[in-house]
């Protein structure tokens, strides 16, 4: 399993009593884009969350989580960052009070290790070139998305976890960041990607991961996937738009 | 608990100082005052959320009206009770429009600043004796007509600041249980919630914080009889910090909760001294050991205790 | 005292008020947390200096260092005590925690220094001279320096570069600073370090215009509260305008109406700009 990136085991959440998630095994390898679908409160969130050790609530967390063949499962967040697990959570929060400049400067200092050159980013980005010396608060939710990216690239990840970027987005947009993930994951960067919609995902994404009550219901291929009846009957089916 | 074990209890109480003998005396008057000051400010910091300071301010208003209304207006007891409790009610509602729109630490601040401003007034304005103080404040008396109801030393106050715990731990739960009570917590737990359900957030502040302030005046009043003498030290940041451990010591939002941990703090203060100044000590850690590590305070430290000793049930 | 005298003594004030204030507003500006010990930290570090210059001996430059040294520990013990309750945000328990913990900093001082007032005699504040018609010292001088310096520092240092940025994260959301890896705990530790540091480094230099006493302290926190409020919570250059405005004004109030009541005045002051302003006080404005 030497070529795995990104590899939990027995990871269980919990708030108070109330289990979150229990997730026995996931892994993520080199240049692949796994989805996490799932309905509302299925656990999507709280996985991607939990794998960092993040969460703006107290919940506990065990289990074990590898980033390139080390045990990270107990370091706090910014360690696991600094090591290359990035985080891009709901809704692309980025620092409002900073311009993009600083927002991506920031992270650069941040970074023990050489990560995507702002060059880079503005190829992947355009528009945050144009927005440089906005405030984080003055862009639009796309904007902002992409911003949030960003950030996480100039901090050289290793893995990047992504917690529906499409969020709040323009159906037009959303294809084009999701386009941008997928150009990402084909550079090598593997990526989890959280996503509500499932319609989208699937067509970016190489792996499919179903969860429901923070449970995996179905994983596999999303070739193999895409027929699944359990996504048809719930996701593809003529009831959700 | 039924009623009457409760008015049983509540009776019984009446004759503690008698089974304690003398030396718990004094000490039982004044754990009964200081609980009513500190029902005053926890009405404020459990139920509505917000950390006043300015409660040292109210309790010495208490005292000092009595003292003045006593000393120089020949007031007897009915009428300095209703002059503390009103001057602190006023003064609670100025201080209280002040800061209507401020929250957290802005309000806290403000509040801090008036008390320290108040303890600087009361030491310079010869109106309220300056830093002497107000003494020669006569006996307490609330004698109605033929009734003589009269206390010349603890022993004899016990009663009155007995029935006047009694009166305010019956307030405070009354509180719980009214709309106000119930909003003030909404506003406190889930201001968003609550201001769509039609609250008005600012006017249920005011309310509860004018509310709290006679509470804390009653026992400023008692303290001024029980001590015959009023003076700046009642400022003191010693009241503030008493008032503040009572509250949190053994658990917020429980009925019995500060006149127990005003019970702990008093009871080690007379019997387990090691002088004032470590005793300083003491309570401020108290207040801040229990904060940071046991925040729901010494029940919820002892619930999961207690849950483990009693035996597992079978299946 | 004519008005040149009180202006040359306000502005003096009026730097000694932004040096006691400003770890108060870096605080604030940078970790959205508040210190009501902050007074009692004041007291301990004109002890220390006190202590470090008269039984031990040492040359005042140097007590100075032992105060600062001393502040910055207190600091970071306050901070590591209630550290849970930093992260959670939770502003009512740090309140009260501070609070309790400038009390029993009052009563530790009251075992180890007793109730004895002190002076603290500096070398410079024996060296006078007349400016103007006011008689100053180079003790003044230094505190005008130290306030000037300080505040420049912060400017260049903390507002602008690496340091002011990782700041101003943690300030807005310190959540999200985390997934920018940074550590926030440190960051917190550190800024309390600081405001220990700073207030005991403001006691050191401006307890030796007054007797030292346990119970000093009350009306520095009121100093520290108005030039907060009035400076616009958490920044920097407005503190500073803030500090130089309120000195001013306790000099002139102290000279001309009645020295008894300046707290109380500048608690008007501070009434005033709450009624008149209460907008500007949102809390949590990054360090500007």
């Amino acid at each position: 399993m030497s070529d795995v990136v990104l590899e939990a085991r027995d990871l269980v959440v919990a708030y108070g009593g109330n289990l979150a998630l229990d997730l026995p095994h996931l892994a993520l390898r080199p240049g692949e884009l796994v989805g996490v679908v799932g309905a509302n409160g299925a656990g999507k969130s709280t996985l991607v969350n939990a794998l960092l050790g993040w969460s703006r609530g107290t919940p506990r967390i065990s289990g074990s989580v590898r980033l390139a063949g080390e045990e990270i499962g107990a370091l706090p967040t910014h360690e696991r960052v600094r090591r290359g697990l990035l985080l891009v959570p709901e809704g692309g929060p980025v620092f409002g009070r900073l311009t993009v400049a600083e927002n991506l400067a920031a992270a650069e200092a941040a970074a023990g290790r050489r990560g995507y050159t702002e060059a880079e980013v503005f190829d992947l980005f355009p528009r945050l070139r144009e927005r440089l010396h906005h405030a984080g608060a003055a862009l639009s939710g796309g904007e902002r998305q992409m911003l949030a990216i960003a950030r996480s690239l100039r901090l050289g990840p290793r893995a990047l976890l992504l917690d529906e970027p499409s969020i709040g987005l323009a159906p037009r947009l959303v294809s084009t960041v999701l386009r941008t993930v997928r150009r990402l994951v084909d550079a090598g960067l593997p990526v989890l990607l959280v996503e509500q919609n499932v319609r989208a995902a699937i067509e970016v994404v190489d792996r499919l991961v179903l969860l429901e009550r923070g449970r995996i219901l179905a994983e596999g291929p999303v070739a193999a996937m895409r027929d699944d009846p359990r996504i048809i009957e719930a996701y593809l089916g003529d009831t959700v738009a | 608990m039924p009623a009457f074990l409760l008015a049983a209890a509540a009776i019984l109480g009446l004759f503690l100082p008698q089974w304690l003998g003398g030396a718990a005396t004094s000490a039982l008057v004044v754990i009964a005052i200081f609980a009513i000051m500190a029902y005053g400010l926890d009405i404020v910091l459990s139920d509505l959320g917000e950390v006043s300071l300015a409660h040292t301010v109210f309790f010495a208003t208490g005292a000092y009206a009595t003292g003045l209304l006593a000393t120089r207006t020949g007031f007897g007891a009915w009428g300095t009770l209703l002059g503390a409790m009103l001057a602190a009610a006023v003064i609670a509602l100025l201080l209280g429009l002040l800061t209507l729109r401020l929250r957290e630490f802005v309000f806290s601040l403000v509040t801090y600043a008036a008390a320290v401003v108040a303890a600087a007034v009361a030491h310079n304005w010869n109106f309220l004796g300056g830093s002497d103080g107000i003494v020669g404040i006569p006996t307490f008396d609330l004698s109605l007509g033929p009734l003589v109801l009269v206390a010349r030393n603890d022993a004899e106050l016990w009663p009155y600041a007995y029935a006047a715990l009694l009166l305010v731990l019956w307030f405070v739960a009354r509180f719980r249980r009214s709309r106000l009570g119930l909003v003030a917590v909404m506003a406190h737990l889930n201001p968003r919630l609550a201001t769509m359900s039609g609250v008005d957030i600012a006017r249920t502040r005011l309310a509860v914080f004018v509310l709290s302030a006679p509470v804390t005046a009653l026992a400023g009043w008692l303290y001024a009889y029980q001590r015959a003498y009023v003076g700046p030290d009642l400022f003191e940041s010693y009241f503030l910090v008493l008032m503040l451990t009572a509250v949190v010591l053994v658990g917020k939002r429980l009925l019995p909760g500060p006149l127990l941990g005003m019970a702990l703090v008093l009871g080690q203060e007379k019997f387990l001294s090691f002088g004032g100044d470590v005793d300083a000590i003491i309570l401020g850690l108290a207040l801040i050991l229990v904060l940071c590590f046991v925040p729901g305070g010494l029940v919820g430290a002892i619930r999961p205790l207690l849950r483990r000793l009693r035996p597992a049930p079978t299946h | 005292m004519n008005l040149v005298q009180q202006l040359i003594n306000g502005l003096i004030l009026g730097h000694a008020y932004a040096l006691i204030a400003i770890g108060w507003t870096v605080l604030l500006g940078v970790a959205r947390l508040v210190n009501f010990g902050h007074g009692q930290m004041y007291m301990i570090g004109a002890f220390m200096a006190w202590w470090a210059t008269a039984p031990l001996g040492l040359p005042y430059p140097v007590a100075v260092l032992v105060a600062v040294a001393a502040g910055a520990l207190l600091g970071l013990l306050v901070q590591a005590v209630m550290l849970r309750l930093t992260l959670e945000q939770n502003l009512v328990s740090i309140m009260i925690v501070t609070l309790g913990f400038g009390h029993v900093l009052r009563g530790a001082a009251s075992l180890a220094f007793g109730g004895t007032p002190q002076v603290l005699e500096t070398p410079p504040s024996l060296i006078e001279f007349e400016l103007a018609g006011a008689w100053i010292t180079a003790q003044d001088l230094l505190i005008v320096a130290a306030a000037i310096l300080v505040f420049a520092l912060l400017r260049g240092v903390v507002e602008r570069g690496r340091l002011g940025r990782t700041a101003r994260m943690v300030a807005e959301d310190p959540k999200l600073a985390q997934l920018a890896g940074i550590d926030v705990t440190r960051v917190y530790l550190a800024v309390f370090a600081f405001e220990g540091a700073a207030v005991a480094l403001a006691a050191a230099l401006v307890a030796p215009r007054t007797p030292i006493l346990t119970s000093i302290g009350f009306e520095e926190v009121i100093v520290t509260f108005v030039v907060v409020v009035l400076g616009g919570i958490g920044s920097v250059a407005g503190s500073y305008l803030a500090g130089v405005g309120l000195g001013l004004f306790t000099a002139l109030f102290g000279g001309f109406v009645s020295p008894a009541y300046t707290t109380a005045a500048s608690f008007a002051v501070l009434t005033a700009v709450l009624v008149l302003r209460p907008g500007g006080l949102a809390a949590g404005r990054a360090v500007r």
